[in-house]
């Protein structure tokens, strides 16, 4: 498959988009799991509230989703 | 629903002679919410029935004997003799038992672990031969034990202390691969062999297990491991005795444990009143449509020799809650009470999760194959943990409804295709994704707005109207504003943008009047809220990118043939395992998320307590 540098360009856009929030959701989830983990060992009923609160950041991960589908689609139509 | 159940603060008091009585009648009513009494001027806490402290202690004694035995809690069926008496001439006498057993066992496991240590010594010294008794303190003479790095080294080792004395003895083997030496030397020249040692890189051993020892290491050797033999059929002995004690007595022991923490609660129930030197007073609250009927029991039990005083709660009242829902709504009370029970005059949203969970988890997994299989995931774990049962009834309810999304998405594990037939679908997730993406934030606009809703009909209840618009309605008017400049912008609609800008800043003068600063900072989460309903398209969308890449990869080992069938079946199974579970873990997660975070921070305060009725059992 032959496709020029601007499809290049475009797939790498829409790959750090993806990938940077993945890294910033990355770096938020591992501090929270951390201490919902401390939390857990001193109260175990916890483990709802904390495996719930883990995943709040995960909203960026899909933030950066959508806009790397959008740009995906922003070339197609281009 | 909507609302949890209503109560009627309860007080109770009476003379002391007849606490008892009252006690055994709230237990078996299983009805009263008991508030603890804290100590104050007026009046003391009670002080705990007579028997509490023998109650205490047999019962430590018998959940230290269902530790001891590792005996796991059961259903069992034990005809228990109900005198406390019995109870503990009976748990003394196992308890000798038992202790005889197990010290035995401690002693006996001590001594194996001595002689295993005694024999990895030996097992060093096998080789060399030197009698066991020669390692031993003496005032002449100084020995060295221990392995070098090297085998070569030992000539060198020879040499270097010939150079110092002649009066020396060295033996060498190799134990565990590695060269082993031990050197009797003369008691003056040790500094000198220790600085020789340290060059080629000698490491000590100390043999601390063998002192008492004599003769030949290999000798001793085998009596040892007769020895442990013998001490490990006692062992075996031990355990199988142990074994035998917990079969016996299982049933006594988790029967009376049952027994003697229920009738524990009640001795220690006065704890919780308030109590003069002839009188009780217990406060509580009772459900209002039990009230007459439970006030008419204790009244008949205490041949009327209490009062009771009830009213409805005041608005300071720290009410505890009992949640109202319909039988099919019930389940779901499981994430409200995972998150905080809400206050007693707030709207319970049981009934909403209800409705909307279960969407959002088919919307995300959305599946047939998918649902199917969760489905009967989940109906085995109901009949196998039937603790479990209501949450298992969520994600029966939640595959089911993601079995009707996979028949609107025409999915088959990830196919959309089977047999070269197509299936039908209203929507496909791969190709329309981007009509999927507005659906979704269309749902979250509706979902968030109807939180709204039912802050603004908290606040009109327990703040009154002014503070319910200010709070609450400034949200909407927030969102046409913004949803006006928006569409005036791009020039949907014939409207020009001021009116919008109008909204918009009418919509933050209500917020700062009615939050403060608070609400200033507050304005854009709204947006990210609604937005955040993205997750219903993206993390479906993963789901099936995973599941067609499973297929693809799959369908090329297909099409080698063969051997390669197999490869490609094996892809198939752990991809697609692989993927349900992360499908119902991530489905799972963000629709209660979407619930927590989203929906409850429009409304929700919660921290109240829950019912719990004193005698009931979880």
């Amino acid at each position: 498959m032959v496709a020029d540098i601007s499809t290049g360009l475009i797939a790498i856009g829409s790959g750090l988009a993806i990938g940077l929030s993945a890294i910033a959701a990355a770096m938020a989830e591992s501090t929270i799991g951390a201490a919902a983990v401390g939390a857990m060992a001193e109260k175990e009923e916890l483990f709802g509230k904390g495996l719930l609160l883990t995943v709040i950041p995960e909203t960026l991960v899909i933030f950066g989703l959508v806009i790397a589908i959008l740009i995906l689609n922003l070339a197609k139509v281009s | 629903m909507l609302r949890p159940y209503q109560m009627h603060s309860v007080i109770i008091t009476g003379p002391n002679n007849i606490q008892e009585t009252v006690i055994k009648e709230i237990h078996n009513l299983k009805i009263l919410h008991i508030v603890e009494h804290s100590k104050n001027e007026l009046a003391d806490i009670g002080r705990p029935l007579e028997n509490a402290g023998r109650l205490s202690e047999t019962l430590v004694k018998i959940r230290a004997l269902i530790a001891a035995l590792s005996i796991k809690k059961e259903e069992v069926k034990f005809e228990l003799k109900k005198s406390l008496l019995e109870i503990e001439s009976a748990t003394k006498k196992l308890n000798q038992e038992a202790s005889i057993n197990l010290d035995e066992l401690r002693k006996v496991e001590e001594q194996i672990t001595k002689t295993q240590t005694a024999k990895q010594e030996l097992e060093i010294l096998k080789d060399i031969d030197v009698p066991l008794e020669s390692f031993t303190s003496y005032k002449t003479l100084a020995y060295f034990t221990g392995y070098i790095k090297d085998k070569t080294s030992i000539s060198y080792l020879k040499e270097e202390l010939l150079e110092i004395t002649e009066k020396f003895m060295l033996f060498d083997s190799i134990s565990k691969k590695k060269p082993f030496i031990a050197i009797f030397i003369d008691a003056k020249n040790k500094e000198q062999a220790n600085s020789i040692l340290q060059k080629i890189g000698f490491s000590p051993i100390n043999f601390s297990n063998i002192g008492n020892l004599k003769g030949n290491a290999s000798g001793n050797l085998k009596k040892l491991e007769e020895e442990a033999k013998k001490l490990q059929q006692k062992k075996e002995f031990i355990k199988k005795n142990l074994e035998r004690l917990s079969m016996e007595y299982k049933g006594f022991l988790i029967a009376a444990d049952e027994f003697l923490d229920e009738q524990l609660e009640k001795a220690e129930a006065p704890l919780k009143f308030a109590s003069t030197q002839s009188s009780f007073l217990i406060k509580g609250w009772i459900p209002t449509e039990e009230l007459s009927k439970s006030i008419e029991r204790l009244n008949k039990a205490s041949k009327n020799r209490i009062f009771i005083h009830f009213e409805l709660p005041k608005k300071e009242d720290k009410v505890p809650v009992k949640l109202r829902n319909p039988r099919y709504a019930k389940a779901f009370e499981f994430f409200i009470d995972l998150y905080s029970m809400p206050t007693y005059k707030e709207i319970d949203p049981t009934f909403f999760v209800f409705l909307t969970f279960p969407i959002f988890f088919g919307i995300m997994l959305g599946d047939i194959g998918y649902g199917i299989a969760s489905f009967v995931i989940f109906w085995i774990f109901k009949k196998k943990i039937p603790k479990a049962k209501n949450f298992l009834n969520i994600l029966l309810l939640a595959s089911f409804v993601s079995i009707l999304f996979g028949l609107l998405y025409g999915e088959f594990f990830g196919e959309e295709k089977i047999l070269g037939y197509e299936l039908w679908h209203l929507l496909s997730r791969m190709h329309d994704m981007f009509t999927l993406l507005y659906i979704a934030i269309g749902i979250g606009v509706v979902h968030v707005n109807i939180g709204l809703i039912i802050g603004f009909v908290n606040e009109l209840k327990s703040h009154g109207v002014m503070k319910a618009i200010y709070e609450k309605a400034s949200w909407f008017v927030l969102q046409i504003g913004v949803a006006l400049l928006a569409l005036s912008y791009f020039d949907k609609i014939d409207v020009s943008p001021l009116i919008g800008a109008v909204f918009l800043g009418l919509s933050v003068l209500m917020l700062l009047k009615g939050e403060g600063i608070k609400g200033l900072i507050e304005l854009p989460s709204i947006f990210t809220n609604i937005m955040s309903y993205a997750r219903l398209m993206a993390i479906g969308l993963s789901s099936v990118v995973l599941a067609v890449i499973v297929n693809d990869s799959a369908k090329e080992f297909f099409h080698k043939g063969g051997f390669f069938i197999l490869i490609g079946v094996l892809i198939l199974v752990i991809g697609h395992v692989i993927n349900i579970a992360l499908g119902l873990l991530g489905s799972f997660l963000h629709s209660l998320r979407l619930h927590y975070v989203e929906f409850f921070s429009k409304f929700f305060h919660g921290g109240a307590k829950k019912y719990k009725p004193f005698g009931l059992r979880e």
